[in-house]
């Protein structure tokens, strides 16, 4: 790879990872899921930036898939995709769980008190 | 023997996900010791009969209408004793290996050293983890090490089940994440200002149904475990730089 991609490659890895453990900060993306992202991405990372490594990983990889090198820009969108999709996912897992726990206090305040003052939510 | 303080009121939390072999007998041990505590099952959508053996037990129950998880459970525990008024919260595992019996001792040291959140430790004594299976154990020194290096004070058992936890500490516990209230929420508690303890207690091994920890999970969780607490530490001090 040249020195070129090899910048370019880790740029886009700083970035997905400054944007990823960002969403998980607030709570936008379930931690399950970014660690894949965030330990995937740095692994990632490290390759590029060990060139004996990167070599030995080019060499593996073509052998399997020999790709051309512009299919290396499909699996950056999608993998950005892929974080996007999973958002979506915790936002509405996220909906569910504040709705389960909702109902289930609800349900215990009606055990603990079975009269409620009258306007209190039931 | 400690009386909680008058006027102090005291929840006892068990989360329970397919614990009926073992949660009416715990459920029947607390009421025992611990007359003068409300008790609170958070039964986490549990498929078995858990549900069938809390009827006429005497606790109230929150039914989760679907498996959240440990730390929800936690969570909603934490939600319901906010809101209910409760001073402490004190949580027991449901399958039976806490005694209930040394919450009392918890209690009394959790009111002299005026803490906002104590666990009991398993390991605080002896300090060798010993019994321990070697992954859990690498694990278990791995994140003493980092509550150390990250809160300034060394925590012997991040993982237990058994804490009182203050009034004080219930907001930050519900407006950040945590995945099971283990090293990551510690940190985030001591890095707040808040001040966390631990005491000696004993436990005895869990007789019936499974750890909460799979295969998969034991590879999962310290990285995870990890990647939270580093993120705790930076909203822990975005908060308190917010606050200033």
């Amino acid at each position: 790879m040249t020195t070129a991609g090899v910048i370019t490659g880790t740029l886009l890895g700083c970035v997905l990872l400054i944007w990823v453990v960002n969403l998980i900060r607030n709570g936008r993306l379930y931690v399950g899921y970014g660690v894949i992202f965030v330990f995937g991405t740095l692994a990632a990372i490290a390759v590029l930036l060990v060139p004996r490594v990167l070599e030995a990983v080019t060499a593996a990889s073509a052998a399997l898939v020999p790709a051309p090198s512009l299919s290396i820009g499909a699996i950056v969108i999608m993998l950005f995709l892929l974080v996007y999709v999973f958002t979506q996912i915790t936002i509405l897992s996220n909906r569910v769980m504040h709705l389960t726990q909702e109902l289930a206090i609800r349900g215990a305040q009606r055990q603990d008190r079975p009269h409620p003052e009258p306007g209190e939510p039931r | 023997m400690h009386m909680p303080s008058p006027g102090r009121r005291s929840l006892i939390a068990i989360p329970a996900h397919n614990e009926a072999a073992t949660i009416r007998d715990v459920v029947d041990r607390v009421h025992a010791h611990l007359p003068d505590c409300d008790l609170l099952v958070v039964n986490d959508g549990s498929s078995d009969a858990t549900s069938a053996m809390l009827a006429d037990s005497g606790a109230i129950v929150a039914e989760h209408i679907c498996n959240l998880g440990y730390s929800r459970a936690i969570q909603t525990a934490v939600l319901y004793a906010a809101r209910t008024g409760y001073d402490r919260l004190i949580t027991l595992d449901a399958d039976g290996q806490h005694d209930p019996e040394q919450v009392r001792a918890l209690l009394a040291e959790f009111d002299a050293e005026q803490l906002d959140v104590l666990i009991g430790s398993r390991y605080m004594v002896s300090r060798t983890y010993a019994g321990v299976p070697f992954g859990r154990r690498i694990g278990m020194r791995l994140f003493s090490t980092l509550v150390a290096v990250t809160a300034g004070r060394r925590i012997y058992d991040t993982t237990s089940g058994l804490k009182v936890i203050g009034r004080r500490t219930f907001d930050p516990l519900t407006q950040w994440h945590f995945i099971d209230f283990h090293a990551e929420a510690l940190v985030y508690l001591m890095r707040l200002g808040f001040r966390v303890g631990e005491f000696p207690v004993t436990v005895v091994e869990r007789r019936h149904g499974q750890s909460m920890y799979s295969t998969i999970s034991l590879l999962k969780y310290p990285l995870k475990t990890l990647l939270m607490l580093l993120l705790g530490v930076i909203q822990a001090d975005l908060t308190r730089r917010r606050a200033s």
